[in-house]
């Protein structure tokens, strides 16, 4: 990969920063799950996918825009403290690059299943910290939005990483409409 | 149901902007995002019942003086009414761990409410409510390129550290500029399914693993048509010789007044203010 900004990284974060932004608006971003903090979410995932197929800048970009936007449409109040609504959002693609890239040489598949892995595990693990160190709910009812949002978010957001990143990969083979100016992956 | 959820774009107010021509919406758009991130940051801080009204009747005024109506405010606050009702009740009941301070009110079982877990929810949802008023008010005044060539230029310093100002600004207005496309190209797609028989939003609420699955259909092609127009950018980008972090000359060039500096002056004030002063309750 080349080092720096080059084109691509700067159009995928702005492509994927709408998609996220677009989950949200619409509500396709939530699955209905009945809990205090509301539903589960699967807005994280341009993240992860940014983080696993452009590096940690990019998914940390793709995250802020996530944080910023959910903080500006937040319908919870949770949602409308910017240090859990954007903080924490800032982590997710790059904990998602690292455990690609830690991965990657022994299984690519798995490396892409374990970054959606981590990625969607990041999101849960430090938004709800923050939640709690911030008062909004108690440690008891984080740890059960962390397994009733947490697991399905996980669930979802592997399956979502896997099918994207391995359709963008094989992209190249078929239509060839990569450039070639700014590297390949 | 089935028709208003697939009409995306008329549900998307990003960029919604009402030209009123007012004070405020010809402050510097630099300015208006220093004030705004001040105003949150002091909002978000400030615990106590007098400084949390005083905010929210600042943020009304904002409205009166933006000459933008107040029911655009109210708006934003609607759906999330029953949200703050539910975390109301769980804040009073369960969170007697952390906010035990104060007088005793209820002490019951694991029931435990006192005047600290009381104020906790009173404030948290005033607090919830200036930042929507806040916000509201920053956007409706402010169109989005003016929000872009504010961020670029606010953040300018920065390319002193080597952080890419400019490319970030960029892929702000890339992000903003694609969501009506993809909303777009979404509906399509649902279209298409729903033609092939697919169903949305039909399932009971309790079959989460259904209304789950329902999704899939929708987001990967959407990630996939979202990653080859992204491609055809690059190319595009690439054939017309972009390069990043080369040196660029900037179109719209800001420059603060008096009234400028004024209005941002009040806004430090007031958030000291409300951070400083001792209010009784």
């Amino acid at each position: 990969m080349e080092r720096g900004l080059t084109t691509r990284k700067i159009v995928i974060a702005g492509v994927l920063g709408a998609v996220a932004i677009l989950l949200g608006v619409t509500r396709l971003g939530f699955i209905p799950v009945p809990t205090a903090a509301g539903n589960a979410t699967i807005m994280h995932i341009p993240a992860i996918i940014g983080g696993v197929m452009q590096g940690p800048f990019v998914g940390l970009v793709i995250g802020l825009i996530f944080g910023v936007s959910s903080f500006l449409d937040a319908t919870i109040p949770l949602f409308k403290d910017p240090l859990v609504a954007i903080l924490p959002r800032l982590f997710i693609g790059v904990t998602a690059y690292l455990s690609y890239v830690s991965l990657r040489r022994v299984n690519e598949y798995a490396a892409i299943g374990m970054a959606g892995f981590v990625g969607a595990f990041t999101n849960t693990l430090l938004v709800l910290t923050m939640a709690v160190i911030r008062g909004y709910i108690a440690p008891g009812v984080a740890v059960t939005i962390a397994l009733t949002n947490g697991i399905p978010e996980a669930i979802v957001s592997v399956i979502i990483t896997l099918a994207v990143v391995v359709a963008w990969k094989k992209l190249d083979h078929r239509g060839n409409r990569k450039s070639k100016i700014s590297g390949e992956m | 149901m089935a028709s208003f959820e697939f009409e995306l774009t008329r549900n998307i107010t990003i960029g919604q902007y009402l030209p009123t021509g007012s004070l405020i919406h010809r402050l510097d758009p630099r300015i208006k995002l220093l004030a705004f991130t001040i105003l949150v940051i002091a909002m978000a801080i400030c615990h106590t019942y007098v400084g949390n009204f005083i905010a929210l009747a600042f943020a009304c005024y904002l409205f009166y003086i933006s000459r933008i109506p107040i029911s655009y405010g109210l708006s934003g606050v609607k759906p999330a009414i029953p949200f703050i009702l539910v975390l109301a009740v769980l804040q009073l009941l369960f969170y007697s761990e952390i906010a035990s301070g104060g007088t005793v009110f209820v002490d019951y079982g694991f029931i435990l409410i006192t005047s600290d877990s009381i104020r906790l929810v009173i404030v948290s949802a005033l607090r919830f409510i200036e930042i929507i008023f806040l916000s509201s008010v920053l956007t409706l005044s402010t169109s989005t390129t003016q929000i872009t060539h504010g961020i670029e230029s606010l953040l300018d310093p920065l390319k002193h550290v080597k952080f890419p100002v400019h490319e970030f600004a960029l892929i702000i207005t890339i992000a903003i500029r694609f969501v009506p496309t993809f909303a777009m190209e979404m509906e399509k797609m649902m279209k298409a399914q729903a033609s092939r028989g697919a169903e949305f939003g039909t399932g009971a609420w309790w079959r989460i693993i259904q209304r789950t699955k329902d999704v899939f259909p929708i987001i990967i092609p959407l990630f996939n048509v979202a990653m080859a127009r992204a491609e055809d950018l690059v190319l595009a980008m690439e054939a017309r010789c972009y390069t990043p972090g080369s040196e660029r000359s900037i179109y719209a060039k800001y420059k603060a007044k008096s009234t400028d500096y004024a209005a941002l002056l009040f806004c430090i004030l007031f958030a000291v203010l409300l951070l400083a002063f001792p209010f009784p309750y």
